[in-house]
């Protein structure tokens, strides 16, 4: 089919969208995403809210039961030494990298599609993070003594290990914290002043107002402002790279057949960036339609998300594929038992359901009505979050139960208390979502007004 | 002032091929293949990344890339001449890689490979990586080409649709290329990162070599149109991937350090010993410090001069890198005399010479591509 | 109204962000003024308009970064080569690929926080609660969709209506003249009070935290689970004992390591010990340092009775090195060692079997130096 009808219909498809559907104004925008703000939220709300925040307070009741009566009550042994908490950790941490990817990386790439699931996203980051450090911190044994873990000068004469990863991980996940909390903040001033300016003097008028610094939109401070944010969107950018590889660098510098694959790092990163936009995809999606939102959150951005998530899904293949292909040709006949244990063994179904979800239904992302169906797109993503939170299951349980020793092969069985925390944090992530989204924009309002159409001057559309 | 320059390319390469075939009959077997793995590796690499970039800019769509993107779909064209020189690689086998001999077989851990590692297969491989690599770039630039012609915007589509199956392809035949020329020169090791690492220094390479070839049409007034705020987002590529490459390099050394495991670090041993960890300390700083600090200020970024140093580097580190993977396999301290300067000579200007008749062949914009106004639009 | 003396800025509003800009274009060179825009997002194009220098806070991250990276590698190598040096897994101790991903992580918090706080406390010298412009009914339009063109004073008087027409001639669609802030004037007494008291409460706070940090929280459960544990510690009490003591000597003829007990009873039987030890010279110099460390005190550094306590005890040690003490055997001496005479207590638990037959050699090595026989020339002498 040619002729001039019909390349201008193939110049049409491939044209991107508009980042938002419909004519809207600036203040429109603000009526739309502000006004939900501190306002009496919908019972469906009320409802979620019970029930996450009961989740989180069984999860908080049996981790002070663990720090009370002790570790036993998990299912952890030797030489299952880690297992529920550390698998809970990397799952968690994972997960906030998508926010970071969002609004750090694509800020970088002048992805203008961003701007609409930014601020959502790096409050999931938040959040997510929350949830992450809560493990190590319970997992210790003497929670009450984990300032050990800092450098500060002390009586014992003592200083932390440096070498060790599992202290590279406490700098990491926290400067990692620190900076999503900075970045979020810094995003979030302007839209404080907005809240400012249009809520009635009292209480809350002088919260948005010491919270907002007194920004005032002043051009001298935009100058210096949009400059810091970008630098610390290229920080945060090398933050999602070394953070989820430290994290991988607690099993690779081991010797534990299974976990000392160079691959690693990387293969943990994409992990990361594939498990947290299945999270943020899901996330979307109810906002989206709770909050009435489709027309700034348009298949369009549900679509690219899931190109990221089918990206993802492609290089976790081409890295189980690498593992499986380097654990033969490295001839260790322990890590050839490993690897056979990891779909064969005692855990063998667990190491099939990893590969199911993680690289085999998402390849459904191929098709345009999967990453256009809302239906379609919540059961790949749900399959990618079971499918993560598996792989990090058999890379820890599997590799530690049958190791060198044969004489210390043990298996592992989780107990009600390790389900419990485990629902106890998605309680938590959960409840924070909800009162985030009722107490700020889940939209990076200032940041949807840049790329309205209208909105920078001289040409029409903002850039790309 | 090109006619000159080519007479001085094509003398270039004449003495080239002289030195070559000396070395080939007066130089040791060994030294004679390594350098042509070495060479046509650099040069195979440098064309591979090329066509990844092209091909990542059709998956995202970018507009800005538009009116450079005829440069790297020329540098990826040196896929088919070094397609040819892999194959003449594959009689190199039995001088260099011990798993091709008795001896070599001897130990366990080799023979246990010997179902991957054994010629027949290799060859295969070879062949089929040579195949899907010229199929891709038919597809992807020589589609542009056609583009040129006929305007259709169909192309567009064909190779936004395209571009994730090359860059499967690429994945795994980089991959298959990593673990059997390089890493099976020892054939004991194994590293799953291996491939990732040959990637990232090709994916960097490429974009060297990209930005290299565009400030010099640029320079030469054949590229008009391409302003600094181009420039920039090639400085910030390279940046990027300088740092990338740096921590997949990292990453592999780091972790096969701390694990000290002697079936993983005997291959990090021999490339630290004397004069070769000098070479590692040389590649450490002038492959990531020095690109790495003087990328970053935003304005070097677009500077055609800073850009074109630093672009110059990159290729050398890349070569270097793969000088310092390849080299110590055959045993004894770094050598750089007149075998490896005829490599030299007639490897370059043969690229050179070849790229240029490519780019000579046609516009040095994709002229058919709808997108090239706006592309050449593009501000920051 | 014309107020020459008091407004802080002259405010224009306009509803384009080009309507702003070609203002900007119109009012620049005319007014000699500071002009500051208002713009509810980043407008592209408003840092050329205003002629606005390259931001520093580029340097301020790199410098900062740098910091970070130079105290992070001082405090991995000094705390970990240097000041608690610990060897893990045979590393070498000065390690840096281990200390690279730390390095890593503290120059880009350094850095981040540099251009986060940098950016907002240094260079836009926020908060600014009290800032003139907040308090303007236009300010609820300009975080709205309104932009603003200010020109400002600092310090010099305005003249608002010119101004004003300027801005208008230039497209405003609104003016508005901001009062400055009223004037804050010295602190008054209660508030310099309120704030030495809140910076007292701050230290009682901090100080009781640490008090019960220190002091009360390892009491609280669990932490006392470390401390009150069901296990006998040294000087108790136990009532499982008949006589309530924790302590418990050793049963009844234990014998310590390393010391064997002691048979003879009397000197007579000791007369049979022979010395185990050779007469090398690594032997005299045992015996030499153990002598001197134990007996000379007494016996003097040349065994002749003069020791440093002598004159302050009264006592008369014997003299090693003539008369009587020369007859004595060896076991003598030995028996003389382990059990005491006289003054002298025993030192059997000072010197251990080894330390006591080098002595023995010694005191024969004091007798011959300084009272020496022929025969001790002789082939084959004690």
């Amino acid at each position: 089919m040619s002729g001039p009808a019909a390349r201008a219909s193939i110049l049409e498809s491939l044209k991107p969208p508009p980042v938002l559907s419909g004519p809207i104004r600036s203040g429109e925008l603000d009526d739309r995403l502000l006004t939900p703000v501190g306002r009496r939220p919908p019972l469906a709300w009320f409802v979620a809210f019970a029930v996450t925040s009961t989740a989180a307070l069984l999860g908080f009741a049996l981790i002070v039961y663990t720090i009370a009566t002790g570790i036993g009550v998990w299912g952890n042994n030797i030489p299952v030494a880690w297992a529920f908490d550390i698998i809970n950790f990397v799952f968690w941490v994972g997960i906030g990298h998508a926010g970071t990817l969002i609004s750090a990386i694509l800020l970088l790439f002048r992805a203008r599609w961003r701007n609409s699931i930014s601020r959502f996203a790096e409050a999931m980051t938040i959040f997510a993070v929350i949830c992450a450090t809560l493990f190590p911190l319970i997992h210790v044994g003497r929670p009450w003594l984990a300032f050990w873990l800092a450098p500060y000068p002390n009586q014992r004469g003592m200083w932390p290990n440096f070498r060790s990863p599992l202290l590279w991980d406490v700098f990491a996940v926290n400067t990692y914290f620190l900076i999503s909390l900075l970045f979020w903040y810094i995003g979030l001033i302007p839209d404080l002043a907005s809240l400012r300016d249009r809520t009635a003097p009292g209480v809350r008028r002088v919260v948005y107002s010491v919270l907002s610094l007194g920004w005032r939109g002043a051009s001298s401070h935009w100058h210096h402002y949009e400059r810091a944010y970008l630098i610390i969107a290229g920080l945060a950018t090398g933050l999602v790279l070394s953070v989820h590889s430290v994290v991988s660098f607690d099993f690779a510098v081991s010797l534990v057949p299974g976990w000392h694959m160079t691959i690693f790092p990387p293969y943990f990163v994409a992990g990361a960036v594939f498990a947290g936009f299945a999270m943020v995809v899901m996330a979307m999606v109810v906002v989206r339609s709770t909050m009435h939102l489709e027309h700034l959150i348009t298949a369009y951005h549900l679509d690219m998300m899931n190109r990221v998530i089918l990206t993802c899904s492609c290089l976790m293949g081409y890295a189980y594929l690498l593992e499986g292909f380097t654990a033969w040709y490295s001839m260790n006949p322990s890590i050839h038992h490993t690897f056979r244990q990891y779909i064969g063994g005692t855990y063998g179904l667990a190491g099939w359901i990893t590969i199911a979800c993680n690289v085999a239904i998402p390849q459904l992302l191929w098709l345009r009505w999967f990453r256009r169906n809302i239906a379609g797109m919540v059961f790949v993503s749900l399959a990618v979050t079971v499918g993560m939170w598996f792989e990090r299951f058999v890379i820890i349980v599997s590799s530690l139960h049958q190791d060198f020793l044969s004489s210390s092969w043990h298996v592992y069985r989780p107990t009600l208390v390790d389900y419990g925390i485990l629902v106890g944090s998605f309680g938590l992530f959960f409840t924070l979502v909800l009162l985030f989204a009722r107490v700020l924009p889940v939209i990076a309002t200032t940041e949807m007004k840049m790329v309205l159409p209208g909105a920078q001057p001289r040409s029409g559309e903002g850039e790309r | 002032m090109r006619g000159n320059s080519r007479q001085v390319t094509m003398l270039a390469g004449a003495l080239g091929l002289a030195g070559v075939a000396a070395a080939f009959f007066f130089s040791a077997r060994e030294r004679f293949w390594i350098n042509w793995v070495l060479w046509f590796l650099f040069l195979l690499t440098t064309g591979l990344g090329s066509l990844f970039l092209v091909a990542l800019e059709h998956v995202v769509g970018a507009r800005w890339s538009v009116p450079l993107r005829r440069v790297p779909e020329t540098l990826a064209s040196l896929v088919l001449p070094m397609g040819a020189a892999a194959l003449v690689a594959l009689l190199s086998l039995g001088t260099l890689y011990p798993w091709t001999s008795a001896e070599g077989l001897r130990d366990p851990l080799v023979a246990g490979k010997a179902a991957w590692l054994n010629e027949p297969f290799f060859a295969l491989r070879v062949a089929a990586c040579v195949l899907l690599w010229a199929a891709s770039y038919r597809v992807l630039a020589g589609g542009s080409r056609r583009q040129d012609r006929t305007g259709d915007p169909r192309f567009n589509r064909r190779a936004r649709r395209f571009a994730p199956l090359f860059m499967v392809i690429l994945g795994l035949t980089i991959t298959v290329t990593a673990f059997d020329w390089i890493s099976s020169l020892e054939p004991a090791w194994y590293s799953d990162i291996f491939g990732v690492y040959v990637f990232a220094g090709a994916f960097l390479a490429g974009l060297a070599a990209t930005t290299l070839f565009a400030l010099h049409l640029r320079g030469a007034g054949r590229l008009d149109g391409v302003g600094p705020d181009h420039l920039h987002n090639l400085g910030g590529f390279l940046f990027a991937f300088t740092v990338f490459w740096s921590y997949i390099g990292f990453a592999q050394y780091m972790l096969m350090w701390y694990a000290n495991i002697p079936e993983e670090v005997f291959w990090y041993e021999a490339r630290l010993e004397g004069a070769w960890g000098g070479i590692l300390l040389a590649l450490a700083v002038f492959h990531f410090l020095v690109p790495f600090l003087v990328l970053i200020p935003r304005a070097v970024k677009s500077d055609p001069r800073v850009l074109l140093r630093v672009s110059l580097l990159m290729l050398a580190m890349h070569w270097l890198d793969l000088y310092w993977m390849l080299f110590p396999s055959i045993g004894g301290a770094p050598v750089f005399g007149w075998p490896e300067l005829s490599f030299a000579l007639l490897f370059l200007s043969g690229g050179i010479l070849w790229v240029r008749r490519i780019m000579d062949g046609g516009a040095t914009m994709p002229v058919g591509d709808p997108f090239l106004r706006e592309g050449l639009e593009f501000r920051l | 109204m014309k107020r020459t003396q008091e407004a802080f800025s002259v405010l224009g509003i306009f509803d384009t962000p080009d309507a702003l800009i070609r203002a900007i274009g119109e009012v620049k060179g005319k007014t000699g003024h500071r002009l500051e825009a208002y713009t509810p997002y980043p407008v592209h194009g408003l840092d050329r308009a205003l002629g606005y220098r390259k931001s520093p806070i580029g340097g301020m991250v790199f410098v900062m970064g740098f910091i970070g990276a130079v105290s992070a590698l001082v405090l991995e190598l000094w705390t970990s080569g240097w000041d608690y040096p610990l060897v893990t897994a045979g590393k070498p101790v000065l390690s840096w690929e281990a200390f690279v991903p730390i390095l890593f992580e503290i120059t880009v918090l350094f850095a981040a926080l540099a251009a986060g706080l940098g950016m907002l406390l240094l260079l836009n010298r926020l908060p600014a609660l009290r800032h003139p412009m907040l308090r303007t009914r236009s300010m609820a339009l300009l975080t709205r969709d309104r932009f603003g063109l200010a020109v400002e004073s600092a310090g010099e008087p305005l003249d608002t209506e010119a101004l004003a027409a300027l801005l208008g001639k230039a497209g405003a669609l609104e003016i508005e003249v901001v009062e400055p802030s009223p004037a804050r004037g010295p602190a008054s007494p209660t508030a310099l009070a309120t704030g030495l008291a809140m910076i007292l409460l701050a230290c009682l706070a901090a100080a009781g935290t640490t008090y019960w940090g220190i002091k009360l929280f390892p009491r609280v459960i669990p932490m006392v689970h470390m401390l009150d544990q069901p296990r006998l510690d040294p000087q108790s009490g136990s009532p499982f004992f008949a006589d309530g003591s924790g302590m418990r000597p050793p049963v009844e003829g234990t014998v310590s390591q390393g010391a064997p007990p002691y048979l003879p009873r009397s000197r007579q039987e000791a007369e049979g010990l022979v010395n185990p030890l050779p007469g090398t010279a690594a032997v005299f110099r045992r015996g030499r340092a153990a002598y001197d460390t134990h007996c000379a005190v007494c016996h003097g550094l040349l065994g002749n009775g003069e020791g440093s306590l002598t004159a302050a005890y009264g006592a008369r040690p014997t003299r090693l090195t003539a008369g009587a003490a020369r007859e004595l055997s060896d076991g003598a001496i030995y028996h003389v060692i382990v059990t005491g005479k006289n003054a002298m207590p025993p030192y059997a638990s000072d010197l251990t079997e080894d330390e006591r037959w080098a002595a023995v050699h010694y005191v024969r090595v004091l007798e011959r130096a300084l009272d020496a026989l022929d025969t001790d020339f002789q082939e084959g002498a004690r």
